[in-house]
């Protein structure tokens, strides 16, 4: 009952954040220069167009006529046109967010899997060469943007081995499985299309590995710091003491606990992927919907930046709701707190 | 353990049996380009829409190598004495894509409806077309508002759209009344053509796919491409690993300079280079201190440094002759040429009225954030200009608000450094957006000349027919516009593209440049030789 109480509070709280992101996103948007329906037909339009655009868009309305109409449409799940892509936004969002949330969610996996691997290794053997060796890797990882991977790997492993695919979701040659998800792998999965499967995998190995080697490194680091300070513990000791076997004593004493603070950052880097995968799309022509966003800023494209933003906003909401509730899960504490109404 | 290498074993020997399948003499032809595309005539007018326009449509009258109009759809024309009635006459053998005929009907529905959006290059047709009329199924009219000399070579703009397809498609309501949206949703991903290529798949913001049109009105060779991709990116490193592994065939022009010498270092790629039609200006604001005065624009111009910039920056262009590209029709190669020299640069700065302020006078000027290079360009100016003790104050600014900023005569700076292309392809174009005071308060125009005699020349050319006569007043006019200075006529840029030579023909690369923006991807006229792309891959 406490931990539903918690999750109704946490969504009615997160109804009046994204409300107020939308008011500021839709102020921001606004104050850029530049006109955009000029930009979007071009500076040899006669003006009469690009009037009659910016009335079907209202523009030529105050600006909180403009956010009413936008916001009741979007309500409607009418999110407006883009002017770029010349159709409705949310079109391009069902387009273009799977081919990230695919991208994100293989990336999420790897950073989350090997990360907290790594870290853990490197915590349980802490101050031994191993340690030393994922820790200099982490460092690495953590300074190092994802495009200067994307760019790394791209040259390496496409350019000088020839080992994968260097641009776009499937090879031109591969029969497209038909769209139910949006996201080829499972598509390609669902319909049995296995040349499709092992062909989209093989184009995400690069653009989800750069994506995901900053996120890892962060994890390892964090999961090798929590782990190092809680094996010096008492109840550790304890456990180790009574002749609990060293297996059960990591995987339940020690790694369950020392994972809450690496759960946290996982969420927030999940989260954090599907904006900051734009270069990495640019870099491998993926069509996805961090691209889509930068290039929508770019062009001033009015209502993709607000869905985009928007998008981006639920997304984060949702990815913090539910690392609060793994956390509540891994510690008794906050659980406990939770029930009791505190 | 044993399962996942159960399961990704398959996966790869699916993915080996697609590879071995590539490249059984198909015929691809892939080219990057600058993203978006739009398929639709009454909408695209940037360089990849040309390009896939070019393809997909076909249009009256179609341009040369020197850009001067053949026959193409239409096979005979006339036009009335005084310049305002253009008849044009079909052929009966062309048809869309769907069987049906192309017929005057459908160039009368393609002119109102791109008159009526208004969009893409409606721009060129809007003030100057009255109606349109169809004289029987294989002959059309046109009738002007008053006479436009240039006419048919606007033509090459106006591509033919099946109307009972579009008619079929339009989704009611719409912003265009009766014609609800008039097709622009399904044009938006479809093709109504009649061109040499056909849409097979198109993905926006990613890919458009062609397939051969089987038949196609006039004969297309063999080697020419089966299928034809336009991908949209333009990416250095993308672009260079897809050249290597023989994946592209054509790249974008937007390149870096590192990035042209490191494609040009790979086996069997070339760079083609071709002059554009498109010209880099330093335009000076002639009615803001100290740029309004033509001494001292003149001793700028004697000033800068002109060989540098084509040497060292700009490679491979050359250094322009007044207003108009020379390889635009209608360029004057007799115009006077600036060259540097600080001894006339400061004879005529004493001429000028600031002489005695020029310690207390600063230069403003603007490059496009957007385009690093341009900054090489400002610093050089600056440099050039304190020789001879004029100051200047280089500012980075986004391509956006330079184009706020010259809307407005008092917030335009002394000089913005601008590409500015024809909108087709004769010296009337450039001259008119430009020069003519209509186009002032746009992005093509910092100079802000407002001078009616100008007008009245660009005025009366375009309005002349006979074109000897139109040629002859260009040149009267540019060597009038190159008296008064208002610009410093940098370089007539080149066009650079990276090309598999060994496994391509491609006319544009071996010489053969269309002057009209996207007529040079014409994918028809490209051969495509996969055995000699095997044959590099294995190394042969």
């Amino acid at each position: 009952m406490g931990i539903l109480k918690f999750l109704i509070k946490r969504l009615v709280f997160s109804v009046f954040v994204l409300f107020g992101l939308s008011i500021l996103i839709f102020l921001i948007s606004r104050v850029l220069p530049g006109d955009p329906v000029r930009m979007a037909l071009g500076p040899r339009a006669p003006e009469w167009a690009v009037q009659n655009l910016r009335e079907q868009m209202h523009l030529d309305k105050p600006l909180p006529v403009q956010y009413y109409y936008w916001l009741t449409g979007a309500l409607r799940g009418d999110l407006g046109q883009s002017l770029f892509t010349r159709r409705a936004v949310i079109d391009d969002i069902k387009e273009f967010l799977p081919a990230t949330m695919e991208l994100a969610l293989f990336a999420g996996v790897i950073m989350a899997v090997f990360g907290i691997l790594f870290g853990a290794i490197a915590g349980r053997y802490s101050n031994t060469w191993v340690d030393n060796v994922v820790r200099v890797f982490s460092y690495i990882g953590v300074v190092t943007p994802s495009f200067v991977f994307a760019i790394l790997f791209l040259l390496l492993f496409g350019y000088l081995l020839g080992w994968f695919p260097t641009a776009g979701r499937l090879s031109p040659w591969v029969p497209r499985p038909p769209v139910i998800t949006g996201m080829v792998t499972l598509d390609a999965l669902i319909t049995g299309n296995w040349a499709a499967l092992g062909d989209a995998l093989w184009h995400m190995v690069l653009p989800a590995v750069s994506l995901a080697l900053g996120g890892m490194a962060q994890e390892a680091r964090i999961t090798r710091s929590t782990i190092s300070d809680n094996l010096k513990k008492d109840y550790i000791s304890s456990a180790k003491g009574f002749g609990v076997p060293e297996r059960l004593v990591m995987l339940k004493y020690l790694l369950k606990p020392s994972l809450i603070p690496t759960v946290s950052i996982l969420g927030l880097d999940f989260a954090a992927l599907l904006g900051n995968a734009f270069l990495v799309e640019l870099i491998f022509n993926w069509p996805g919907f961090s691209r889509y966003g930068i290039n929508a800023m770019l062009r001033k494209d009015l209502n993709a930046i607000a869905a985009v933003v928007m998008v981006l906003g639920v997304v984060f909401v949702t990815v913090n709701i539910i690392v609060d509730l793994v956390v509540a899960w891994l510690d008794p504490r906050i659980r406990l707190g939770a029930e009791r109404g505190k | 353990m044993r399962k996942g290498i159960l399961f990704v074993l398959p996966m790869l020997a699916l993915v080996a049996l697609g590879l071995a399948s590539w490249g059984g003499g198909e015929r691809v032809l892939r080219i990057t380009f600058a993203w978006p595309t739009y398929i639709d005539p009454a909408v695209g007018s940037d360089y990849s829409s040309s390009s896939a326009f070019v393809n997909l449509y076909d249009t009256l009258v179609y341009p040369d190598v020197n850009g001067n109009p053949q026959p193409h759809v239409a096979t005979h024309w006339e036009v009335s004495q005084d310049g305002t009635v253009w008849t044009f006459y079909l052929r009966d053998d062309v048809y869309f894509h769907d069987g049906t005929p192309l017929t005057a009907a459908d160039v009368k529905f393609s002119m109102d409806r791109i008159t009526t959006i208004g969009e893409g290059y409606g721009f060129l047709f809007v003030d100057r077309v009255q109606k349109t009329e169809v004289v029987d199924d294989y002959t059309v009219r046109f009738y002007l508002k008053e006479p436009f000399g240039p006419f048919l070579t606007t033509l090459y703009r106006l591509y033919i759209v099946n109307k009972d397809l579009v008619e079929a498609n339009i989704k009611r309501p719409g912003p265009y009344g009766e014609w609800g949206d008039y097709g622009k949703e399904f044009l938006l991903t479809h093709d109504a053509g009649s061109g040499p290529y056909m849409v097979k798949e198109f993905r926006v913001e990613e890919e458009l796919v062609m397939v051969k049109n089987p038949n196609y009105w006039l004969p297309i060779p063999e080697e020419a491409p089966d299928v034809v991709r336009f991908i949209g990116t333009t990416e250095p490193a993308t672009i260079r690993t897809m050249m290597a592994r023989r994946e592209l065939e054509i790249s974008d022009q937007w390149q870096p300079q590192e990035a042209w010498r490191a494609l040009d270092a790979i086996e069997g790629v070339d760079i083609s280079s071709f002059f554009s039609g498109t010209a880099f200006y330093l335009m000076l604001h002639t009615r803001k201190p100290p740029t309004d005065d033509v001494h001292f624009r003149r001793a700028m111009a004697w000033a800068f440094d002109y060989e540098t910039v084509v040497r060292d920056i700009f490679p491979g262009c050359i250094q322009s002759r007044g207003p108009v590209p020379q390889n635009l029709p209608g360029a004057d190669p007799t115009v006077f040429q600036f060259r540097r020299d600080l001894d006339k640069a400061r004879e005529e700065l004493k001429k000028s009225k600031y002489y005695d302020q020029l310690d207390q006078i600063v230069v403003e000027y603007h490059w496009i954030a957007e385009v690093p290079d341009e900054e090489k360009v400002a610093l050089l100016f600056m440099a050039n200009m304190a020789e001879i003790g004029i100051n200047v104050k280089v500012v980075k600014v986004p391509w956006l608000s330079v184009v706020e900023e010259m809307a407005d005569m008092e917030a335009s700076p002394n000089i913005v450094s601008v590409f500015v292309a024809p909108h087709y392809p004769e010296a009337g174009s450039i001259l008119e957006s430009r020069y003519h005071s209509a186009s002032a308060p746009t992005w093509e125009q910092n100079e802000w000349l407002l001078d009616p005699e100008v007008d009245r020349m660009i005025e009366d050319a375009l309005a002349t027919v006979d074109r000897e006569e139109r040629f002859r007043k260009y040149a009267e006019i540019q060597h009038y516009i190159v008296d008064l200075c208002p610009t410093i006529f940098l370089f007539d840029n080149v066009e650079k593209h990276a090309y598999q030579a060994a496994y391509i023909d491609w006319p544009a690369a071996q010489g053969e440049v269309n002057p009209i923006m996207g007529y040079n991807m014409a994918a028809r006229f490209i051969k495509v030789y996969p055995e000699r792309r095997e044959a590099l891959l294995k190394g042969g």
